[in-house]
């Protein structure tokens, strides 16, 4: 019998490794600097968890999608448009309305690699630029004036018992998706399509309805973190999404996805935020300057993926 | 085969190419051994074989696409070892392989100096000379109206075809090997085609020609090799033997008695699936067939004659086929895999099992259940117990061979790997399975299980449609049989008639002289 250590998967269990390394220097910095420890504070740690619960949920979407050997480059403004469709209905249906929003790009996202077989990494940039343009014309090109709810503002940036609300929704959301990855056949239909999608096609899997569902799922993450991050600010605007794009994509290929799918948990992907929310905070405190932080970052990323190629290719 | 050296030590110096002691292995596999071959400048020289005789290893070796395990070859008696097609070219050997190797969006005229365009002194090139240059070889090879600048996708495949030739003429070859370069062309093309292969040869120069169209070989070819089992096994003038010869010569092996006794069926049996005139995109030209219950009938005929459209068709793979599928009386609509696993019942073992029948980095028991999984599941969940219970019982019952359930199917050996396919498909209670080739590449003991399995399902009530390219499994495990030759069923057999003679001629759609074995009472 495998100790537990061993069951883990190997890029989780480098990159939880990687989390300690950061946290122990990055005190180590503080100590020497500043006399103080900061970083193992549990407020410090849970005050990250809940910025890492906003990347998380983009990036758990990311993942289904991923996981099939595709990309969702809609995301930035999926994120947008559902947190100013919210914001602008305000009321009850505010959430709803944004979640909507999401759910109507996912269907077209699907739609469009699933039928017309544009390739996901197209169609979506253009899906993007397409509700960039039309979140413009909804504002008139001026930050929108409406705010969010109280509920919004809830899940966003409250607590329950002591813990930020933001973490329970993603855990919620998460819990889902493990779920589904693991109990359903939907799930092993999204293995099974990432490893051979022929392969699946011909055992009679509706191949077409799985990529619409995955898209979906995609959208529905990506405006339920938009909810939340309007929520955060109080308000939504203009690029409130553009710099989850390519972190999403990091964390779920830094928690051990193949970026071609067919591989991946999504213990891994949360990991992988956690590690990048971190990183970044960590490079802030210590004061890096700007371009450090970004050369320290994409190395990071490139350094863990090189990593994880070497330990593959040695087990098989 | 003693006088045939002694001949070729007289005039060396009029053979083109010779290959002495040439064997080929891929991994265990011989696809050549030893073999002897020689071939005459300024002659067409045709090959002969059945599907596996080791005709497209010969032919890559001598283009260097492969290197022989052993042996020497020599082209115009000097000893080569060729590294690349390129190399090979250099001493004036070319190929045109069987797929054209032109490339749609480019001109023609870019297509026919890609190897090598002509250059100006700021070493780019020179369109105008890539023009003429152009211009000159397709008129050697009677296509001066093709306008060198239009793109490859606008003409017409014998056109297309043409073109090859021309470019092929471009590398300037003392020996051109031409590999079923006609199969995609109709008759009145093919006779242009001849028209340049035999104005070539008075040109002096020499060619080799792969073809499974025998009227084609007596037509143009002067030498004929015939090749079995990686084996040459005679040369000879065309006209030094009849066709049963030939075809007695292609077949040569005996075959064992590795097959389950068939059953005698009365004549009416229940019919389960009848196809009517279907056709598709000119691959399939009104094939009917029917199926029998616990009946087994085999697709036969040389590759590529619509074997494989026709089974992707009744799965529903195949988009906008005209014709009617009728399953049990009633004609269906195929959509999808789907749509033909749920209401027909229909299984398919798909040709290439490591890319389109399984998944090989997913486990064996996720590969198993894939097809399952809407039986297995109770509300949103997956019956994981059920599941399990499942496959372990078609992992018994198929005599899996595996260590754990939850290794990767690549893990397996072949043989194991399609049990898992069919296992996977006879988890979904289907009742007809379409097989194809699903004995390509595994070892003769679970060939011999699988026929058994075989004859165990049809006995059970499944109807099976097999195709393979192996003869002996047709005659071996099929009630009756139906051959292939460019997308028609150009005849079926049935009982005695099920012999490899006649499936070889039927194959190559050529009458037989004489003794047809147990056709006539």
């Amino acid at each position: 019998m495998k100790s537990w250590i061993e069951n883990i998967d190997k890029p989780i269990k480098y990159a939880l490794g990687f989390i300690v390394l950061v946290l122990i220097v990055g005190n180590i910095y503080t100590l020497i600097n500043l006399g103080t420890m900061p970083f193992f504070s549990p407020n410090y740690l849970l005050q990250q968890l809940q910025v890492a619960s906003f990347l998380g949920l983009i990036a758990t979407g990311m993942m289904v999608v991923i996981l099939l050997g595709h990309i969702d480059l809609s995301v930035p403004w999926t994120l947008t448009c559902a947190a100013m469709t919210a914001t602008a209905v305000g009321g009850d249906g505010a959430m709803l309305a944004g979640l909507t929003a999401g759910l109507i790009i996912g269907l077209i996202n699907g739609i469009g690699v699933a039928f017309l077989r544009v390739p996901s990494m197209i169609f979506t940039l253009g899906v993007n630029t397409v509700v960039q343009g039309l979140m413009i014309v909804h504002t008139g090109g001026y930050a929108p004036q409406t705010a969010s709810t109280p509920i919004m503002n809830f899940l966003a940036t409250g607590y329950i018992a002591g813990i930020p609300t933001a973490l329970f929704v993603w855990a919620a959301i998460g819990g889902l998706i493990i779920f589904m990855l693991n109990r359903t056949p939907m799930g092993r239909y999204l293995y099974a399509m990432g490893n051979r999608e022929v392969a699946a096609y011909l055992s009679g899997v509706n191949t077409r309805l799985i990529l619409i569902a995955a898209f979906v799922i995609c959208s529905l993450c990506a405006a339920m973190a938009g909810i939340l991050l309007a929520g955060y600010s109080a308000k939504a605007y203009q690029g409130m999404g553009d710099l989850y794009l390519l972190p999403a994509i990091a964390a779920v290929v830094i928690g051990g996805t193949n970026i071609l799918g067919g591989k991946g948990t999504l213990a891994g992907t949360v990991v992988g935020a956690i590690l990048i929310v971190l990183l970044q905070s960590v490079l802030s405190v210590m004061q890096m300057p700007e371009a450090g932080r970004q050369i320290i970052y994409g190395s990071v990323i490139i350094g863990m993926l090189l990593v994880y190629g070497r330990a593959e290719k040695k087990e098989s | 085969m003693v006088e045939q050296v002694a001949h070729k030590r007289a005039d060396d110096s009029d053979l083109i190419l010779q290959l002495e002691g040439i064997s080929k292995r891929y991994g265990g596999v011989k696809a050549l051994s030893q073999v002897d071959f020689s071939c005459k400048k300024g002659s067409i020289h045709a090959i002969l074989g059945e599907n596996g005789a080791g005709k497209s290893t010969l032919i890559k070796i001598i283009s260097g696409v492969v290197q022989p395990t052993e042996g020497t070859l020599k082209v115009a008696g000097q000893v080569q070892q060729f590294a690349s097609p390129t190399q090979a070219s250099e001493y004036g050997v070319v190929c045109i392989f069987q797929e054209l190797s032109l490339i749609p969006d480019l001109s023609v005229a870019d297509n026919i100096c890609i190897t090598d365009p002509p250059r100006n002194r700021f070493g780019l090139i020179d369109k105008a000379e890539q023009i003429r240059v152009a211009t000159d070889l397709l008129a050697r090879v009677n296509c001066a109206d093709v306008n060198p600048r239009e793109l490859v996708k606008n003409l017409p495949l014998s056109r297309r075809q043409m073109v090859e030739i021309a470019k092929a003429l471009g590398r300037k070859p003392k020996l051109l090997i031409l590999d079923e370069a006609t199969s995609a062309l109709s008759a009145a093309d093919v006779e242009k085609v001849y028209e340049i292969l035999r104005g070539l040869r008075e040109e002096g120069l020499t060619m080799l020609y792969i073809s499974h169209r025998m009227h084609e070989i007596e037509e143009l070819a002067d030498r004929l090799s015939v090749f079995r089992n990686g084996e040459h096994i005679e040369t000879f003038d065309k006209g030094a033997r009849s066709n049963d010869e030939i075809i007695e010569m292609m077949i040569g092996r005996e075959y064992s008695s590795v097959f389950p006794p068939k059953p005698t069926h009365d004549d009416k049996l229940l019919t389960v699936l009848e196809v009517e005139n279907l056709s598709w995109d000119g691959r399939l030209n009104n094939v009917s067939l029917t199926l029998g219950e616990g009946e087994i009938i085999g697709l036969g005929g040389l590759d590529g004659q619509g074997q494989h459209e026709i089974l992707l068709a009744l799965f529903g793979v195949l988009r906008g086929y005209e014709g009617k599928i009728k399953l049990h009386g009633k004609e269906v609509a195929m959509g999808s895999p789907k749509q033909a696993k749920s209401d027909g019942s229909i299984a398919l073992i798909p040709e290439d099992r490591k890319t389109e029948g399984l998944m090989l980095p997913m486990s064996i028991q996720d590969n198993i259940s894939i097809a399952t999984l809407d039986q297995l599941t109770k509300g949103l969940i997956i019956d994981k117990s059920a599941e399990a219970a499942k496959i372990a019982e078609m992992i018994e019952k198929m005599s899996i061979k595996i260590g754990n359930v939850d290794d990767a199917v690549a893990t397996l050996s072949g043989g194991n790997q399609q049990k898992v396919v069919i296992a996977k498909w006879l988890m979904t209670g289907a009742k007809i399975v379409l097989l194809d080739d699903p004995t390509r590449g595994i070892d003769v003991g679970t060939k011999q299980e699988l026929y058994q399995l075989f004859r165990d399902l049809a006995d059970s009530g499944h109807s099976i449609i097999l195709y393979s390219t192996d003869y002996d499994e047709l005659i071996g495990c099929c009630d009756r049989v139906s051959i292939f030759y460019q997308g028609e069923i150009i005849r079926e057999l049935t009982g005695d008639e099920i012999n490899e003679t006649n499936i070889v001629a039927a194959s190559l759609n050529m009458e037989i002289s004489g003794q047809q074995a147990g056709t006539m009472p």
